[in-house]
């Protein structure tokens, strides 16, 4: 027998400890080689010139990547922890400190070589379904199955200096005790909660001092805005961590002093809280971040998605633009002969034809009342002659009402504002809508508008394409823009974020599991010998059943429920920026979590009593 | 006693805490090589602290200790770490055998600590497992074997390497009077044999009459001790007589 065989059995002999592990290791790489072997596609140089696609890609195994760091530090801490006895009585039998190092270190090591290759493994299995998916999604139809070995490399490399580094560095952290406390470890009191409730004030006033100046946008968020979101990031973890803390010791306080301490299994499941408070609270602070980053994945990714074709219309508005330049020497007739038959061919549709005048320089365009009336999607509007009506150039930015008086119209009155803009977004920066009759003395170039709106425009991809084949933009002559093709566009690029979302929440879903698990294996032989004690003195199956049935509840609703919360209150404070469709959408998403959840508490409450009861 | 293998001048323990509890007050001991000694006392006496500070699992606050004349808090952790596999052995009341090792390997686990080569490695295992007489259960896991068998193993693991000194720490605690009676021949012979010494708590009368010598240990202070003359009944009532006068021990009817 040699050193490494006591290693290897270490793992062999005690797989249920190491395996969630194991499992979650080999997701997160397997998510990362999967992401990586899209990313290294073949054909993608193809597929995406600009390289967006790709690197969208890579950021993501980025991401996932830079999570699993945390999440093995966790689990690497979880496990020191299940180990401190064992560590103890290597020790006595006259373990050095830099063997029991070398032998937390060589453990890891062959966990995660075993992660490593059973990831890479099964992601080849699965790699020609995920690149099928990947080809609906990216709409690819060249991407098939390869040889991904940029992949295999870079996954092998990466994961195993992480590993190393990971493993280096926490073996560095085996605090150097007394013997005699590692061998107690299992029967020593853990940390009692600390009341610190100014802390749990401060982080949370700090929070909404942060979000308020973000959302009113004060001066100093301006320079400083990177720095003001991260700050946020940071306070508001330590206000949801203070918070859950301080929230459970004040629920036990208040428990312990009602009358109905003394009644039935309540004793029994309040003081096991109150023993364990801080190691509860911790796991509940951290599946309520990780359930938050899969809320905020799905949601908010998810309603990207489906916001893309009004937010696509408030950009472009109509289906063809055509808009020539002052300068067009090319045949305008022709292109707008070529548009019309092919668009009659299709089907019905409406055409606007205008014209404005504009100073090119400040990008200030003036359009005469009854060319603004002839375009169709907004509310005929009617001027006396000294009135002038404001409309917006850019989405979403509030035009300058004022600018008009600079030129020498004659005095005119602000009559009223449209903050949508009416044309494609950029065009000009303002548009003001003036009297016929005004407009007939100005002497800037004109610029002439070519409409088409069709019905059903969203499947119409193949018209747009025809079209645009023909006529496009061509600089200094004319402009094309097309709501059609920008939602086409805008479409391909949603769906990725969605897909990459979707894996994200899956990870952050898997790690949650999995540290749950881990928390309750841990646990489990304290737990075990606990119950055999008090069972010996008259407590009935159901009655521990019912106790246990209110911890694990505690553990898994209570994360879900903060985490609900917060995804409500966000959506709440962010109501004026969202659709209806979003809440419809945030309700679905929350039902199936919820679901997945209750599924997934009743698998692991009749495993966990199982295993209690033996 | 010729020779010295232990000598403690003025051990003190302090657990500071919310309240600094002073467990050990300042003991003077020695033991003899090839001496076999039982430390008695009431519960909370001091006694198992006064064997961990000596079993270097437990930092003593103040005073020396000297095994084979080498204070083993002096040294570093390479060293003593290499103190306790050849010098020491451990025996606990819970055995604290590796639940992921079978008995074989908890028995060789020492040895492979020290990279000793096979051949030697089977030596040695040879003579111990003849010598307790675990041959069978040897492939076993931990959770497979008795109590009894538990201590034999962790004895087996505490000599392999055949230390000068033994500490034990109520090995019998948590076994029967069969147990109890082969576990403590077993000590005897263990002291005969391999010539080591053996120093050992309890609180049983019964276990303390199979040493040569029993110091008892009151509120963290050395109270008394006593002598094995020839007569191992006569020893058993003057513990017997003296943890009486400790308070505790035989109870009256």
């Amino acid at each position: 027998m040699n050193f490494n065989h006591i290693v290897v059995q270490n793992i062999l002999r005690d797989k249920s400890t190491y395996i969630s592990y194991f499992l979650s290791s080999v997701f997160s790489i397997l998510v990362f080689f999967l992401f990586s072997t899209t990313a290294f596609h073949p054909m993608m140089a193809e597929l995406d010139t600009t390289s967006t696609l790709g690197m969208t890609m890579m950021l993501a195994s980025f991401f996932i990547y830079i999570f699993s760091f945390v999440f093995i530090i966790y689990s690497l801490f979880a496990f020191l922890k299940k180990k401190t006895k064992t560590l103890g009585v290597f020790m006595i039998t006259g373990a050095s400190m830099r063997q029991i190092r070398k032998m937390v270190f060589r453990e890891n090591m062959l966990i995660a070589g075993a992660a490593i290759i059973t990831a890479i493994a099964i992601g080849f299995v699965i790699a020609p379904l995920f690149l099928m998916v990947t080809k609906k999604v990216l709409r690819a139809e060249s991407f098939g199955m390869y040889v991904p070995i940029p992949s295999i490399l870079l996954t092998i490399v990466l994961f195993t200096l992480l590993f190393l580094i990971v493993s280096k560095f926490m073996t560095r952290l085996i605090k150097k005790e007394e013997i005699v406390k590692l061998l107690k470890a299992d029967i020593t009191q853990e940390k009692l909660i600390v009341p610190a409730p100014f802390k749990m004030i401060l982080s949370n006033i700090l929070s909404v001092f942060l979000l308020i100046s973000i959302i009113k946008e004060m001066n100093w968020v301006k320079s400083f805005e990177t720095v003001s979101y991260i700050a946020l990031f940071i306070s508001f973890l330590f206000a949801i961590y203070y918070t859950i803390t301080q929230g459970t010791l004040l629920a036990i306080r208040v428990w312990q002093r009602r009358t109905s301490y003394l009644r039935k299994t309540n004793m029994l499941f309040v003081s096991n809280l109150k023993a364990k408070g801080r190691s509860h609270a911790h796991i509940i602070y951290l599946l309520t971040v990780l359930l938050l980053g899969v809320f905020v994945c799905t949601s908010v990714l998810y309603s990207s998605y489906y916001n893309v074709k009004e937010k696509t219309e408030a950009l472009y508005p109509y289906s063809f633009q055509y808009t020539s330049l002052p300068d067009n020497t090319s045949e305008v007739e022709k292109d707008i002969t070529f548009i019309e038959s092919t668009l009659d061919k299709v089907g019905k549709y409406d055409a606007y034809y205008l014209a404005f005048k504009t100073d090119e320089e400040r990008r200030i365009g003036f359009m005469s009342v009854s060319d603004f009336n002839e375009l169709g999607q907004h509310k005929p509007i009617t001027l006396s002659n000294n009135e002038y009506y404001v409309v917006a150039g850019n989405e979403g930015v509030r035009p300058n009402t004022e600018d008009i008086h600079g030129y020498p119209f004659g005095i005119l009155e602000y009559a009223g504002l449209e903050e949508q803009n009416i044309l494609s977004t950029g065009l000009q920066n303002v548009f003001y809508i003036i009297p016929d009759k005004v407009y007939e003395t100005i002497e800037y170039p004109v610029y002439k508008v070519f409409a088409y709106e069709l019905d059903k425009w969203t499947n119409k991809i193949n018209v747009a394409n025809t079209i645009l084949s023909e006529v496009s933009t061509e600089p200094g002559m004319h402009l094309m823009a097309s709501k059609i093709d920008l939602y086409d566009a805008e479409k391909f690029v949603k769906s990725i974020m969605f897909f990459i979302g979707f894996m994200l929440s899956l990870i952050f879903m898997s790690a949650a599991m999995s540290i749950l698990y881990f928390y309750l294996q841990t646990s489990l032989e304290g737990e075990k010998e606990k119950y055999a004690g008090i069972r010996k003195i008259g407590f009935s199956v159901k009655e521990l059943a019912s106790v246990v049935t209110k911890e694990l509840a505690t553990l898994t609703f209570i994360p879900f429920t903060i985490a609900a919360l917060i995804l409500l209150a966000t959506m709440f404070i962010i109501r004026n920026y969202i659709s209806s469709a979003f809440y419809q959408l945030t309700a679905i998403g929350l039902g199936i979590f919820l679901f997945l959840f209750i599924i997934s508490f009743f698998i692991i409450r009749r495993a966990y009593l199982n295993k209690l009861v033996d | 006693m010729t020779k010295t293998i232990l000598n403690v001048k003025q051990l003190q323990k302090e657990y500071t805490g919310e309240i600094t509890y002073k467990a050990l007050k300042g003991i003077d001991f020695h033991l003899g090589k090839k001496e076999f000694v039982a430390v008695m006392g009431p519960s909370g006496s001091g006694k198992t602290t006064f064997l961990n500070c000596i079993s270097t699992i437990d930092r003593p606050t103040n005073g020396s200790i000297l095994i084979k004349s080498k204070n083993p808090y002096e040294l570093n952790d390479d060293e003593l770490a290499k103190f306790r596999r050849t010098e020491l052995g451990f025996v606990f009341q819970d055995f604290n055998l590796v639940h992921t090792l079978t008995v074989e390997e908890n028995i060789l686990l020492p040895l492979t600590l020290d990279s000793v080569n096979e051949k030697e490695m089977n030596e040695s295992l040879e003579k111990v497992v003849n010598f307790l007489g675990i041959r069978e259960i040897l492939k076993k896991r931990t959770f497979e074997i008795s109590g009894g068998q538990k201590q034999r193993v962790a004895i087996a693991r505490a000599v392999i390497h055949e230390p000068n000194l033994l500490l034990a720490d109520e090995p019998t605690g948590n076994l029967d009077s069969k147990s109890v009676n082969s576990v403590m021949t077993l000590f005897e012979s263990i002291n005969k044999t391999f010539n080591t010494a053996i120093l050992m708590v309890t609180h049983d009368a019964y276990v303390a009459s199979f040493a040569h010598r029993v110091i008892f240990i009151k509120d963290g202070g050395l109270y008394n001790e006593i002598h094995r003359g020839k007569n191992k009944k006569q020893f058993y009532q003057e513990i017997m007589d003296t943890l009486t006068f400790l308070g505790g021990g035989q109870h009256e009817f």
